[in-house]
């Protein structure tokens, strides 16, 4: 009777410290509560380090939660722990001897006595609560601190990368593979006098469109530039085929910056050799040089064009709509991407928005991660 | 600690892997829970390794499934060895044999006929339960993970043809991730978790001197130091302890007790597998860092990589 009694201690100490974490935004389901309960009876738990790295172990699922349920773990066990065992002792149920209890606990992390509060703020310092990159998600670019960079680097080449894997409707034939090709197959099998000996498969192709990016670097677009180029540092990377040029009052070509392999090593290029960096804009005049210089070779019916500027433009507004015309005639899409359309209130009622927008044929927004992220299926052809 | 834990450690060591308490718990959880574990951590810190040394110590067969872009239900499972098919039925014909058409076909859809791939190979083992290694498995597409799913909390396969496959010993499953993509949270619950990072100074010197035969202290411990130190540089690619390893060996084929910065400059490819990196770390700022490890005792090398990096990163961000 007593031993079930205990022993439902420990199984509802151990749903109160799943509770737990889950009130601190970690993602713990029902049947990791169940193994959790299996896990206390597979170890030693008068063993204090043992019994932390076996429910870590069980509960968490991304480096992100290790660091929360350690810290909630000291917290949560720190007097419950010994009693448990300490019962368990006194009824007589095997337990190491009392060095379990001299071995014990390491000074708690918080400080005694508060609860909440503190323990809180400390989370708040250093501690992710949930993947930062779900946070990150819709999070405007503009608030980001110098420090979330790298998270966010990261989490735009994530996204790159899926743009750039995504699979075609179209075959090629391969040599493993779903499908069986039919056509091949008859025809590579002719020389056995009609009979199938080999089989000609085929998959799907790998979409990997064509992409030329054009991303306007003034001074308005300050905020949202460094993520902007990023992005296109990512895609460069993993789609391959992608021209970049960046423009405030000029248009520069960009593209054999970014084949360096490194990151900051394009971006501080890019900022030493760009003339006008964070200048005025001039989007008509720079498309007008995009046209004249590089559309021939760069753009044809089967490449994508994103622009990503705010449409602030300083220059001749009607310039501006020829330039997206012809754009427009060549390539097989215009995207324009509007990092301000994320904010509710805008409209965009800028002089050179409103002459571009009739030759662009998706108007999105780009400041933050999501929105990128649902880019994605506009990059199909 | 649980005997059985201090055991398996024991026996992971016996196999020449350095490991630690979490590795070795959560290792012996996968084979009481009987759950796979999802292994993740920076390239090079020794995930594979894990299932090959389980495999070895439990003395069973290992079986690997590489993953890629693309790999497909067919090529995990099990795939129709189909000219062989073909060929019985013209051989059938040519001898005149005449079989009724069910026979045929059950004789030709039977097993000799079928080409186990790795996942089916893992659950149809007679003998005893292998290690199922799914290797890389943030390379696969969704729709694998999804599959993986289903083989996972059943282990069984339902071949058309054939019926039912069950597993007679369910296989001890290893997952590894790169990280290059987040993995689905179905999976993920599914498993046990285990984060390697890469290892501290003490247990990257007990890796070295394990594996790398007739090194003596001093070396291990400043190729440790030094890697500590790099690895802290931001850097394309970042090297993990397989370098440490290919590097400490390098320097121990130039007969090298020590550091010196002729040799480090001459085996620094072991380490940097970047013409940027290289660039950006050879000469100069290399000849300091071996300088400034040379100068310190042990402890001095446990402790100062963090502010030497530190020194070196804010250099190379001025230049």
């Amino acid at each position: 009777m007593a031993r079930k009694a205990r022993h439902s201690d420990l199984q509802r100490n151990i749903i109160d410290f799943c509770r737990l974490l889950r009130d601190r935004e970690m993602l713990v389901t029902p049947s990791e509560v169940i193994d959790a309960i299996r896990t206390a009876d597979a170890v030693d738990i008068t063993d204090r380090q043992e019994f932390k790295t076996a429910l870590r172990s069980v509960l968490t699922a991304k480096p992100e939660d290790i660091a929360l349920h350690d810290a909630t773990f000291d917290e949560f066990w720190r007097g419950r722990l010994q009693e448990l065992i300490q019962e368990r002792g006194e009824d007589g149920v095997a337990t190491q001897d009392d060095e379990a209890q001299g071995e014990d606990m390491p000074q708690p992390q918080v400080a005694e006595g508060d609860d909440s509060e503190a323990s809180e703020d400390e989370e708040g310092m250093d501690m992710p609560l949930y993947s930062p990159v779900e946070v990150l998600a819709t999070r405007d670019f503009s608030c980001f601190v110098p420090d979330e960079m790298q998270e966010i680097a990261r989490a735009i080449m994530l996204v790159a990368r899926r743009l750039a894997t995504r699979e075609s409707r179209r075959y090629r034939s391969t040599q493993r593979g779903h499908a069986i090709d039919l056509r091949r197959t008859m025809r590579r099998n002719i020389k056995y006098g009609g009979t199938v000996v080999e089989l000609a498969r085929k998959k799907r192709k790998i979409r990997k469109p064509k992409i030329v990016l054009i991303c306007d670097v003034s001074r308005s677009m300050d905020t949202y530039s460094k993520f902007l180029l990023q992005f296109i540092y990512a895609l460069q990377n993993t789609l391959g085929r992608v021209e970049s040029f960046v423009f405030s009052t000029r248009l520069t070509r960009v593209t054999d910056y970014f084949k360096s392999s490194d990151i900051y090593t394009a971006l501080d290029r890019i900022a030493r050799e760009v003339p006008d960096w964070s200048g005025g804009t001039r989007i008509g005049e720079s498309l007008k040089t995009f046209n004249a210089e590089w559309a021939l070779r760069t753009v044809n019916k089967h490449t994508i064009v994103l622009i990503m500027s705010d449409g602030l433009d300083t220059g001749d507004a009607s310039v501006l709509e020829h330039e997206m015309e012809q754009i427009q005639r060549r390539a097989a899409r215009v995207i324009w991407l509007n990092p301000l359309l994320g904010n509710d209130d805008y409209r965009p009622l800028a002089r050179g928005m409103s002459a571009a927008l009739p030759h662009v044929n998706l108007f999105a927004s780009a400041h933050n991660l999501a929105s990128l992220q649902s880019l994605g299926k506009h990059l199909a052809l | 600690m649980l005997p059985q834990i201090a055991e398996i450690q024991r026996q992971l060591e016996g196999q020449h892997y350095v490991t630690d308490r979490a590795i070795a718990t959560t290792i012996y959880l996968a084979m009481t829970l009987r759950k796979p574990v999802l292994i993740e951590g920076q390239a090079g810190v020794g995930k594979t390794e894990i299932a090959k040394v389980l495999a070895a110590a439990l003395d069973t067969d290992l079986i690997r499934l590489q993953c890629y872009e693309g790999l497909d239900a067919n090529s995990a499972l099990y795939e129709w060895n189909y000219p062989k098919q073909m060929l019985h039925i013209r051989l059938e014909e040519a001898v005149g044999e005449k079989h009724d058409i069910r026979q045929q076909e059950a004789e030709i859809f039977s097993e000799p006929y079928l080409l186990k791939r790795p996942l089916l190979n893992a659950i149809t083992r007679e003998d005893k339960a292998p290690v199922l290694l799914i290797d890389e498995v943030d390379r696969a597409d969704e729709e694998f993970e999804a599959f993986l799913l289903e083989i996972l909390s059943d282990f069984q396969v339902t071949i058309p043809e054939l019926g039912t496959v069950h597993a007679k010993h369910r296989p001890y499953v290893v997952l590894t991730s790169n990280r290059t993509r987040e993995l689905s949270d179905a999976l993920k619950r599914r498993c046990l978790y285990l984060w390697i990072d890469y290892p501290d100074f003490d247990k990257e010197v007990r890796i070295i001197e394990t594996k790398v035969e007739g090194i003596n202290h001093l070396l291990a411990e400043q190729v440790a130091a030094f890697m500590q130190v790099v690895r802290r540089i931001r850097l394309s690619k970042t090297p993990g302890m397989a370098e440490s390893l290919d590097w400490a060996m390098s320097l121990m084929a130039l007969h090298a007790d020590h550091l010196e910065p002729e040799s480090v400059t001459e085996t620094l490819g072991a380490i940097l597998k970047d013409r940027d990196d290289v660039s950006r770390l050879a000469g100069a700022r290399t000849d300091s860092i071996v300088g400034e490890l040379t100068s310190l005792d042990e402890d001095g090398l446990r402790t100062s990589p963090p502010q030497i990096a530190q020194r070196v990163d804010k250099e190379l961000v001025s230049r």
